[in-house]
């Protein structure tokens, strides 16, 4: 096993890379999505009509629907209005370990709302950092993934020996196609490297003290909350007296809080409503920043009285420099034009991952006709089933939103069971059919797939409540389209023009 | 958060990074089809450099220095992105492009300075 650094790096970065490439793919694309989050929950609930609501009125709407589902409930949690969500949603939960029970009310009425039920941004948002798994497996696989995709980086650019003078190199016309691959997945990995170790490095952040909890215990023992506070990130709760209260009026409190802070608070939440020693919390925006770190006001819950603030004076170094990352990687303060680089940026993230995913296929082609091996038949499956698949599962979950009847029991349930059906189907379509071939089928259907999704929308439910959602979709078609196109013209595998050869060999082949 | 000061940004990037690119032998010869002249690649090279320091400063000048490098960074990565794509397809038009942004970014500049 005596090798230099390099060869035994790019071993490391050849198989980290492998063995969790496609709940990356995954992780980068419905994250890439989640920055649009509120404008694709949005769009999925297209009987919304935009409408200023009252935040006081709302809060006290919001508080007789909850005393009638949970009076004695550990804590409420009312989102309130938003002129680009006009809705009232409700979160209300006996424990903390769950299970969370949750409704959206109409801010004009207090009732439940006649919006389509659906999961909307919110699912790919979960999905990105959960995978669509109960919370903490989820979470634990995506942070060792994120964490072996850090190690991936690093050892990346180690191997890649000449980072600099290939900057901006991509020969589309390189004589192997394993060439072309290798090309393609050093520029979207290189040009955008600052973002992918920053996206990665904070992403692994927020899970940070899922990860590592540690010294969190050791100092706070069972009261991790304490922390939060001590902290300056959370308001400080009361306990629970133990006698029943009475819990004053919310809207007094969202006025007062609105009077204090200059802006109506996004949340309004309560804990131990029951209970004699109540605590209100009001939240608010993050201020215009990089830190991602919300303003909070504490309410006596049965007088209504202000108790203290949090998320407001200017945390100490270590609590700053955690919000900013966390900052960082949601990219709230993004304005549009911004935003759009972030995307960029998380689409060639996926690139990268998808990119490198078919490059160990390639590279491992055999040669003439020779059959493939079994692993690589299986590699083959996986890529075509995630790189392929995935997209066609997310366009299938907005044509159900809109092609699903209205009021379908369960309904929010069947557009995730048919983003995975539809997931599961391609992957195992992909699967049936002869390698380049599925390619070409797997991508155009995609492209029509992503194609459909406006004109459905204008057969179903008519003008596009955001049409910005539809000309995405239209770019999303037209890409992978192109992709099929290109699959079409020139397959993968075992047409390569040039016995392939290991990454280090393939280099002395330069032209 | 000024659209226009992304765009001004992008400008100088772009421009930035398509000298540093012409710098290099391998994508010289493709835009000219022939090696660059050692003079040459000097001067593109501190035009390049300039290029991408003057929308540094640029960015944190009229974003501050919170938003100000992040905002760079993005641009970097859309400019680079911009400069392979010219140089796959259309190397011939990489110059003409880079130059054409300079002019882009000026006209840019007092709307951002007003913004």
């Amino acid at each position: 096993m005596r090798q230099g650094f390099r060869q035994s790096m790019a071993w490391l970065h050849t198989w980290s890379g492998l063995v969790v490439g496609w709940v990356l793919f995954a992780i980068f694309v419905t994250g890439t999505a989640s920055y649009y989050r509120t404008e694709i929950s949005r769009w999925m609930r297209p009987e919304l009509t935009a409408a200023t609501a009252d935040p006081a009125r709302s809060a006290d709407m919001a508080a007789a629907y909850l005393k009638r589902q949970m009076p004695d409930a550990a804590g409420w949690y009312v989102e309130l209005p938003r002129p680009e969500t006009p809705l009232i949603e409700v979160h209300w939960w006996k424990s903390l370990e769950g299970p969370f029970h949750n409704a959206l009310l109409d801010p004009a009425t207090g009732a439940p709302s006649t919006a389509r039920a659906t999961k909307g941004g919110d699912f790919l948002y979960r999905f990105h950092f959960e995978l669509g798994m109960p919370p903490t497996v989820g979470r634990w696989i995506v942070g060792l993934c994120a964490l072996v995709l850090l190690v991936s980086l690093m050892s990346g650019i180690v191997t890649h020996r000449r980072i600099f003078a290939d900057f901006f190199t991509f020969r589309r016309g390189a004589r192997t196609t394993q060439r072309r691959w290798l090309d393609a997945h050093n520029v979207v990995g290189v040009l955008a490297l600052p973002f992918h170790l920053m996206i990665v490095y904070t992403g692994l952040v927020t899970l940070a003290p899922m990860l590592m909890p540690w010294g969190l215990v050791a100092a706070y023992r069972a009261e991790a909350p304490r922390f939060y506070v001590e902290a300056g990130l959370m308001a400080d709760m009361r306990a629970p007296a133990g006698r029943p209260g009475t819990l004053a009026p919310l809207g007094p409190m969202v006025a007062q809080a609105i009077a204090r802070q200059g802006e109506a608070p996004e949340a309004f939440a309560v804990y131990n409503p029951g209970d004699a020693a109540a605590t209100a919390v009001a939240t608010f925006e993050e201020p215009h920043g990089l830190a991602h770190q919300h303003p909070q006001i504490t309410f006596d819950g049965e007088t209504g009285a202000i108790l203290g603030t949090a998320g407001m004076a200017p945390t100490r170094a270590a609590s700053t420099t955690s919000t900013v990352m966390v900052g960082i990687h949601e990219a709230h303060f993004a304005g549009s034009a911004l935003r759009l680089l972030f995307v960029l940026c998380g689409v060639m993230g996926a690139a990268t991952v998808g990119t490198g995913l078919v490059l160990w296929g390639v590279a491992r082609a055999p040669k003439g006709a020779e059959p493939a091996g079994l692993g690589l038949r299986l590699v083959r499956i996986l890529n075509l089933g995630t790189i392929a698949g995935l997209p066609l599962g997310i366009a299938a979950f907005f044509l159900a939103n809109r092609l699903l009847p209205p009021d379908l029991p369960a309904r929010a349930d069947w557009e995730i069971r048919i983003f995975f059906g539809a997931w599961a189907l391609a992957a195992l379509a992909g699967a049936l059919r002869p390698q380049d071939r599925a390619w070409r089928e797997g991508l155009g259907l995609a492209a029509l797939a992503y194609l459909a999704v406006p004109l459905v929308g204008l057969a179903t439910v008519g003008r596009s409540p955001v049409p910005a959602f539809d000309i995405a979709m239209v770019a999303v078609a037209l890409l992978f389209g192109c992709a099929a196109y290109k699959a079409g013209r020139s397959p993968l595998g075992a047409r390569a023009a040039r016995p392939a050869q290991d990454l280090s060999g393939e280099e002395a082949l330069r032209a | 958060m000024n659209p226009v000061v992304l765009g001004l940004n992008l400008a100088l990037c772009f421009s930035g990074l398509a000298a540093l690119a012409l710098s290099l032998d391998r994508h010289h010869r493709d835009a000219f089809l022939r090696r660059v002249p050692p003079g040459r690649a000097r001067s593109l090279r501190a035009a390049g450099w300039a290029g991408i320091g003057l929308s540094l400063a640029a960015a944190i000048a009229l974003e501050g220095w919170n938003f100000g490098p992040v905002q760079w960074i993005g641009a970097l990565t859309g400019g680079a992105l911009l400069v392979v794509a010219f140089l796959s397809y259309r190397p011939g038009w990489l110059r003409p492009a880079a130059l054409a942004a300079l002019p882009l970014a000026l006209l840019a500049l007092p709307l951002a300075l007003k913004g």
